[in-house]
């Protein structure tokens, strides 16, 4: 049976101090869970080592879609779009609270005539 | 040459393709195809691959005026491949996860435990396309790259803490694959 320990250890692998080490120490359980971890990191890791070769036609559709460069820097615009998008928002906020004091202020005339 | 050589070399392709050299850009392709197209097979599947790849070069070419040099030309596009990766997943959401077939070289196992060692990375393989998207790409960066968990958080927009998440719940769901398989 699985102890509230070995199920610690598992989510913690990188604990490697205190009642954790202790107990990995002598739980056959846990060396068990280690080394199949330890064994899937490696095979894992294996894999960044292999090339699969590219289509042939690759290189060929690269080069026939080749566009022009673009030196302008994409934040640059993304943030000249914010700063539109908070303009026009704050033009809207302005244009309604002139609305609404214009809205009053024929209200309060009307009142007094 | 020797490595220096081949670094000049492709110093000088890159001032070239920068300036617009379409020519030197292709010379470039050819050298980084391969590694371009496996992470891209790596994070996407067979289905995609190649159409990651190719995407990815393009917007290579497109924003190579603004390449500064300030990390190799290698991980600048494989960070370009990533992001292109996560981008065309997004937009084709009618595919599944896509296994990790792929024509691989051979990296030339021993000869008596090449059946074996073939069986054991095709059973990883076929784990790895189980993985939703997410979990995935995290797996892929930081356990197949070793790319550091911030470097992984930047590059897919989130945050470390997620990759922690995330790359937990796919170890977890690689071991429990394997297990049922072996």
């Amino acid at each position: 049976m699985r102890g509230p320990l070995c199920a610690t250890a598992a989510l913690l692998p990188a604990v490697s101090g205190g009642r954790l080490a202790a107990h990995r120490e002598h739980c056959l359980r846990c060396q068990a869970d280690d080394a199949r971890r330890r064994s899937l990191a490696r095979e894992l890791a294996a894999l960044g080592g292999e090339v699969a070769p590219a289509p042939a036609t690759l290189h060929g559709a690269v080069m026939a879609r080749l566009g022009p460069q673009d030196a302008a820097d994409p934040r640059r615009v993304l943030a000249a779009r914010a700063l539109a998008r908070r303009v026009a928002a704050a033009g809207v906020g302005l244009a309604l609270l002139a609305a609404l004091v214009a809205g009053l202020a024929r209200r309060r005339a009307r009142a007094t005539a | 040459m020797g490595p220096g050589g081949v670094q000049r070399d492709e110093q000088e392709l890159l001032a070239r393709a920068r300036a617009g050299d379409g020519e030197a850009f292709g010379e470039l392709v050819w050298r980084y195809q391969d590694t371009v197209h496996t992470l891209a097979l790596r994070l996407v599947g067979a289905d995609l691959a190649a159409d990651v790849a190719q995407e990815a070069f393009l917007r290579a070419w497109r924003a190579l005026p603004r390449f500064r040099g300030e990390a190799a030309f290698s991980t600048w596009l494989h960070r370009i491949t990533v992001n292109t990766a996560w981008t065309l997943r997004r937009r084709d959401r009618r595919h599944p996860t896509q296994p990790l077939e792929g024509d691989f070289e051979d990296t030339g196992p021993r000869p008596e435990r090449a059946g074996e060692l073939a069986e054991a990375r095709a059973g990883l393989l076929r784990a790895i396309g189980t993985l939703n998207p997410g979990q995935r790409a995290v797996l892929v960066l930081r356990d197949i790259y070793g790319w550091s968990g911030a470097e992984v958080a930047r590059e897919l927009g989130i945050t470390e803490t997620a990759v922690k998440v995330r790359l937990h719940r796919a170890r977890a769901r690689l071991r429990s694959r394997l297990e049922g398989e072996r």
